[in-house]
Protein backbone atom coordinates (compact mmCIF):
# COMPACT_ATOMS: atom_id res chain seq x y z
CA UNK A 1 0.00 0.00 0.00
CA UNK A 2 2.87 2.09 0.14
CA UNK A 3 2.29 5.16 -2.40
CA UNK A 4 -1.48 4.64 -2.15
CA UNK A 5 -3.94 7.18 -0.93
CA UNK A 6 -4.41 6.78 2.93
CA UNK A 7 -8.00 8.32 2.93
CA UNK A 8 -10.77 9.95 0.69
CA UNK A 9 -9.16 13.56 -0.17
CA UNK A 10 -10.82 16.01 2.17
CA UNK A 11 -11.85 19.71 0.76
CA UNK A 12 -12.52 22.69 3.47
CA UNK A 13 -13.02 26.17 3.38
CA UNK A 14 -9.88 27.72 5.68
CA UNK A 15 -11.55 30.49 7.11
CA UNK A 16 -9.65 33.48 8.93
CA UNK A 17 -11.41 32.77 12.10
CA UNK A 18 -10.05 29.23 12.23
CA UNK A 19 -6.65 30.54 11.35
CA UNK A 20 -6.74 33.36 13.63
CA UNK A 21 -7.96 30.80 16.10
CA UNK A 22 -4.36 28.47 15.81
CA UNK A 23 -2.37 31.59 15.43
CA UNK A 24 -3.77 32.68 18.97
CA UNK A 25 -2.85 29.21 20.49
CA UNK A 26 1.02 29.16 18.84
CA UNK A 27 1.01 32.93 20.36
CA UNK A 28 1.77 34.29 16.75
CA UNK A 29 0.16 37.76 16.16
CA UNK A 30 1.79 38.57 12.62
CA UNK A 31 0.04 40.95 11.45
CA UNK A 32 -0.37 39.04 7.77
CA UNK A 33 -2.75 36.81 9.59
CA UNK A 34 -4.75 39.26 10.94
CA UNK A 35 -4.68 42.99 9.25
CA UNK A 36 -6.01 43.42 6.29
CA UNK A 37 -4.34 46.48 5.50
CA UNK A 38 -0.72 45.07 6.30
CA UNK A 39 -1.26 41.59 4.30
CA UNK A 40 -1.78 44.31 1.03
CA UNK A 41 1.07 46.38 1.97
CA UNK A 42 3.17 43.01 1.71
CA UNK A 43 1.37 42.19 -1.84
CA UNK A 44 -1.23 40.29 -0.54
CA UNK A 45 -5.13 40.08 -1.51
CA UNK A 46 -6.14 39.31 1.69
CA UNK A 47 -4.79 37.86 5.48
CA UNK A 48 -3.06 35.25 5.23
CA UNK A 49 -3.16 31.39 6.97
CA UNK A 50 -0.07 30.61 9.48
CA UNK A 51 2.02 28.05 7.12
CA UNK A 52 1.63 24.88 8.92
CA UNK A 53 -1.80 25.44 10.15
CA UNK A 54 -2.64 24.14 6.70
CA UNK A 55 -1.91 20.13 8.51
CA UNK A 56 -4.71 21.21 10.65
CA UNK A 57 -7.28 23.37 9.10
CA UNK A 58 -9.23 20.18 7.52
CA UNK A 59 -9.76 17.57 10.23
CA UNK A 60 -13.36 16.56 9.84
CA UNK A 61 -15.21 16.19 13.08
CA UNK A 62 -15.10 13.19 14.60
CA UNK A 63 -17.79 11.27 16.91
CA UNK A 64 -16.36 10.57 21.03
CA UNK A 65 -16.92 6.71 19.72
CA UNK A 66 -13.32 6.77 17.99
CA UNK A 67 -11.61 8.50 20.60
CA UNK A 68 -9.32 5.76 21.88
CA UNK A 69 -8.24 5.39 25.62
CA UNK A 70 -4.74 7.67 24.80
CA UNK A 71 -6.94 10.21 23.43
CA UNK A 72 -6.04 9.74 19.65
CA UNK A 73 -8.88 9.60 17.26
CA UNK A 74 -9.23 5.55 15.41
CA UNK A 75 -8.05 5.31 12.50
CA UNK A 76 -10.10 5.48 9.62
CA UNK A 77 -10.40 4.29 6.00
CA UNK A 78 -7.08 2.49 4.76
CA UNK A 79 -5.25 4.22 7.27
CA UNK A 80 -2.54 1.72 8.72
CA UNK A 81 -4.01 0.57 12.27
CA UNK A 82 -1.06 -0.18 14.12
CA UNK A 83 -1.09 -2.40 17.35
CA UNK A 84 0.99 -0.44 19.61
CA UNK A 85 1.05 1.28 22.67
CA UNK A 86 2.33 4.44 21.98
CA UNK A 87 2.80 6.99 18.53
CA UNK A 88 4.82 10.00 18.89
CA UNK A 89 5.21 12.66 15.93
CA UNK A 90 8.33 12.59 14.73
CA UNK A 91 8.71 15.54 12.46
CA UNK A 92 7.97 17.52 9.33
CA UNK A 93 9.12 18.20 6.19
CA UNK A 94 7.75 21.16 4.62
CA UNK A 95 7.41 22.78 0.99
CA UNK A 96 5.69 26.50 0.86
CA UNK A 97 4.58 26.48 -2.89
CA UNK A 98 1.88 29.19 -3.02
CA UNK A 99 0.78 31.85 -0.02
CA UNK A 100 -2.57 30.10 1.29
CA UNK A 101 -5.14 32.92 1.89
CA UNK A 102 -8.29 33.06 4.74
CA UNK A 103 -11.14 31.81 2.55
CA UNK A 104 -8.98 29.29 0.61
CA UNK A 105 -10.75 25.99 -0.52
CA UNK A 106 -8.26 23.41 0.05
CA UNK A 107 -8.07 19.85 -0.87
CA UNK A 108 -5.87 17.58 0.91
CA UNK A 109 -4.22 13.96 -0.24
CA UNK A 110 -2.45 12.04 2.21
CA UNK A 111 -0.08 8.92 0.68
CA UNK A 112 1.82 6.06 2.47
CA UNK A 113 4.90 6.98 1.99
CA UNK A 114 7.00 4.22 3.64
CA UNK A 115 6.90 2.09 6.92
CA UNK A 116 9.89 0.79 8.28
CA UNK A 117 10.61 -1.08 11.48
CA UNK A 118 13.47 -0.03 12.85
CA UNK A 119 15.76 -0.83 15.63
CA UNK A 120 15.77 2.78 18.52
CA UNK A 121 18.11 2.96 21.80
CA UNK A 122 14.98 2.04 23.69
CA UNK A 123 13.78 -0.76 21.71
CA UNK A 124 11.99 -1.03 18.49
CA UNK A 125 9.60 1.27 17.10
CA UNK A 126 7.82 1.41 13.23
CA UNK A 127 8.60 4.52 11.50
CA UNK A 128 5.25 5.60 9.31
CA UNK A 129 5.91 8.62 6.87
CA UNK A 130 3.25 10.20 4.71
CA UNK A 131 2.89 12.68 2.57
CA UNK A 132 0.12 15.18 2.06
CA UNK A 133 0.00 17.25 -1.11
CA UNK A 134 -2.68 20.51 -0.47
CA UNK A 135 -3.91 22.12 -3.51
CA UNK A 136 -6.05 25.32 -3.39
CA UNK A 137 -9.44 25.88 -5.47
CA UNK A 138 -7.83 27.27 -8.96
CA UNK A 139 -6.09 23.79 -8.91
CA UNK A 140 -2.22 25.12 -7.73
CA UNK A 141 -0.87 23.04 -5.50
CA UNK A 142 0.13 25.47 -2.31
CA UNK A 143 1.74 23.00 0.22
CA UNK A 144 3.31 19.33 0.37
CA UNK A 145 4.41 18.22 3.65
CA UNK A 146 6.32 14.75 4.36
CA UNK A 147 5.27 13.41 8.36
CA UNK A 148 6.83 11.19 10.42
CA UNK A 149 5.29 9.20 13.39
CA UNK A 150 7.07 7.11 15.40
CA UNK A 151 5.18 4.10 16.62
CA UNK A 152 6.30 1.72 19.42
CA UNK B 1 7.03 41.07 14.91
CA UNK B 2 10.15 42.97 13.82
CA UNK B 3 10.51 44.92 10.55
CA UNK B 4 11.54 43.97 6.88
CA UNK B 5 14.82 42.36 6.35
CA UNK B 6 16.43 42.44 3.45
CA UNK B 7 18.76 40.08 1.50
CA UNK B 8 21.63 42.95 1.09
CA UNK B 9 21.54 43.14 4.96
CA UNK B 10 22.16 39.43 5.56
CA UNK B 11 25.57 37.30 5.68
CA UNK B 12 26.23 33.41 5.77
CA UNK B 13 26.73 32.86 9.66
CA UNK B 14 24.63 35.34 11.28
CA UNK B 15 22.79 34.33 13.88
CA UNK B 16 18.84 34.97 14.18
CA UNK B 17 17.75 36.84 17.52
CA UNK B 18 16.89 33.84 19.68
CA UNK B 19 12.62 33.55 20.57
CA UNK B 20 11.66 32.36 23.92
CA UNK B 21 8.60 30.80 24.61
CA UNK B 22 7.14 29.36 27.85
CA UNK B 23 3.96 27.38 26.88
CA UNK B 24 1.31 27.10 30.05
CA UNK B 25 -0.78 24.32 30.30
CA UNK B 26 -4.29 26.64 29.14
CA UNK B 27 -1.87 27.06 25.74
CA UNK B 28 -1.24 23.65 25.71
CA UNK B 29 -5.34 23.24 25.89
CA UNK B 30 -6.01 26.10 23.20
CA UNK B 31 -3.41 24.63 20.57
CA UNK B 32 -5.38 20.98 21.33
CA UNK B 33 -8.52 22.72 20.57
CA UNK B 34 -7.50 24.82 17.81
CA UNK B 35 -6.03 21.72 15.97
CA UNK B 36 -9.03 19.37 17.40
CA UNK B 37 -5.93 17.06 18.93
CA UNK B 38 -7.45 15.31 21.52
CA UNK B 39 -4.53 13.27 22.55
CA UNK B 40 -4.62 12.81 26.27
CA UNK B 41 -0.92 13.52 26.86
CA UNK B 42 -0.94 16.95 26.40
CA UNK B 43 -3.77 17.92 28.92
CA UNK B 44 -4.23 14.46 31.34
CA UNK B 45 -1.08 14.31 33.93
CA UNK B 46 -1.74 10.93 35.22
CA UNK B 47 -2.55 9.26 31.70
CA UNK B 48 0.96 11.17 30.19
CA UNK B 49 2.47 8.96 33.56
CA UNK B 50 0.74 5.90 31.92
CA UNK B 51 2.98 6.77 29.06
CA UNK B 52 6.02 7.43 30.63
CA UNK B 53 5.74 10.94 31.03
CA UNK B 54 6.78 12.99 33.79
CA UNK B 55 3.99 15.64 33.26
CA UNK B 56 2.15 16.90 30.00
CA UNK B 57 4.13 17.24 26.87
CA UNK B 58 4.02 19.88 24.44
CA UNK B 59 2.85 19.73 21.01
CA UNK B 60 5.00 18.70 18.32
CA UNK B 61 3.38 20.56 15.87
CA UNK B 62 3.13 23.81 18.55
CA UNK B 63 7.10 23.70 18.36
CA UNK B 64 6.72 22.93 14.65
CA UNK B 65 4.45 26.44 15.02
CA UNK B 66 7.26 28.19 16.61
CA UNK B 67 9.90 27.34 14.46
CA UNK B 68 7.95 28.80 11.61
CA UNK B 69 6.67 31.79 13.53
CA UNK B 70 10.32 32.19 14.09
CA UNK B 71 11.79 32.22 10.71
CA UNK B 72 8.50 33.92 9.38
CA UNK B 73 9.37 36.94 11.44
CA UNK B 74 12.67 36.58 10.99
CA UNK B 75 11.92 37.11 7.33
CA UNK B 76 9.64 40.13 7.59
CA UNK B 77 6.46 40.85 5.79
CA UNK B 78 7.74 40.78 2.37
CA UNK B 79 9.82 37.32 3.54
CA UNK B 80 8.53 34.29 1.77
CA UNK B 81 9.30 30.42 3.56
CA UNK B 82 9.86 28.35 1.15
CA UNK B 83 10.11 25.36 3.03
CA UNK B 84 11.21 23.92 6.71
CA UNK B 85 11.88 20.41 8.21
CA UNK B 86 11.87 19.86 11.60
CA UNK B 87 12.69 16.26 13.45
CA UNK B 88 11.56 15.62 17.00
CA UNK B 89 14.26 14.94 19.55
CA UNK B 90 13.26 15.38 22.97
CA UNK B 91 10.26 15.75 24.88
CA UNK B 92 9.32 19.47 25.43
CA UNK B 93 7.65 20.87 29.00
CA UNK B 94 4.72 23.49 29.83
CA UNK B 95 6.19 26.14 32.43
CA UNK B 96 9.55 25.97 30.92
CA UNK B 97 11.61 28.35 28.68
CA UNK B 98 12.28 26.92 24.85
CA UNK B 99 14.42 29.06 23.20
CA UNK B 100 14.56 29.43 19.50
CA UNK B 101 18.16 29.76 17.60
CA UNK B 102 19.09 29.72 14.07
CA UNK B 103 22.01 30.75 11.93
CA UNK B 104 22.28 31.67 8.17
CA UNK B 105 24.53 28.45 6.48
CA UNK B 106 23.79 29.37 2.92
CA UNK B 107 22.34 32.25 0.08
CA UNK B 108 21.84 31.63 -3.56
CA UNK B 109 20.12 34.31 -5.71
CA UNK B 110 17.61 35.77 -3.28
CA UNK B 111 16.85 32.49 -1.24
CA UNK B 112 18.15 32.22 2.24
CA UNK B 113 19.15 28.75 4.25
CA UNK B 114 18.71 28.86 7.80
CA UNK B 115 19.63 26.42 10.55
CA UNK B 116 17.56 26.73 13.16
CA UNK B 117 16.70 24.84 16.62
CA UNK B 118 14.71 24.78 19.73
CA UNK B 119 16.48 24.27 23.02
CA UNK B 120 15.04 23.74 26.67
CA UNK B 121 15.98 25.40 29.86
CA UNK B 122 18.66 22.90 30.33
CA UNK B 123 20.25 23.79 26.93
CA UNK B 124 19.11 20.05 25.60
CA UNK B 125 18.69 20.36 22.00
CA UNK B 126 14.96 19.63 21.56
CA UNK B 127 13.87 20.51 17.56
CA UNK B 128 16.67 20.60 15.07
CA UNK B 129 15.38 22.23 11.80
CA UNK B 130 16.40 23.58 8.53
CA UNK B 131 14.38 26.60 6.69
CA UNK B 132 14.81 28.26 3.70
CA UNK B 133 13.38 31.71 2.62
CA UNK B 134 12.96 34.33 0.17
CA UNK B 135 14.06 37.78 0.86
CA UNK B 136 13.48 41.18 -1.04
CA UNK B 137 16.18 43.02 -2.08
CA UNK B 138 16.27 46.82 -1.62
CA UNK B 139 14.73 48.64 -4.04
Amino acid sequence: MIGQPLSEPVTGTITARDARRFALAAGDLNPLYFDEAAARDAGYRTTLVPPVFLAWSLTPPRPLEDVRVDGLYRGEGKRVTLNVKRVMFGGEEWEFLEPVFAGDTITSVTRLKSLEEKAGGSGPFVLQMTETTYTNQDGAVVARAVGRSIAR
Amino acid sequence: MTGQRYLEDVSIGDDMPPMVKNASRAQLFLFSAATNNPHRIHYDRDYAAVEGHPDVLVHGPLQGAWLSQFVVDWAGPKGRLLGMGWQNRARAFPERDLTFKGKVTAIEGDEVSLDVWEEDDSGALLMPCTARVRLPRRA
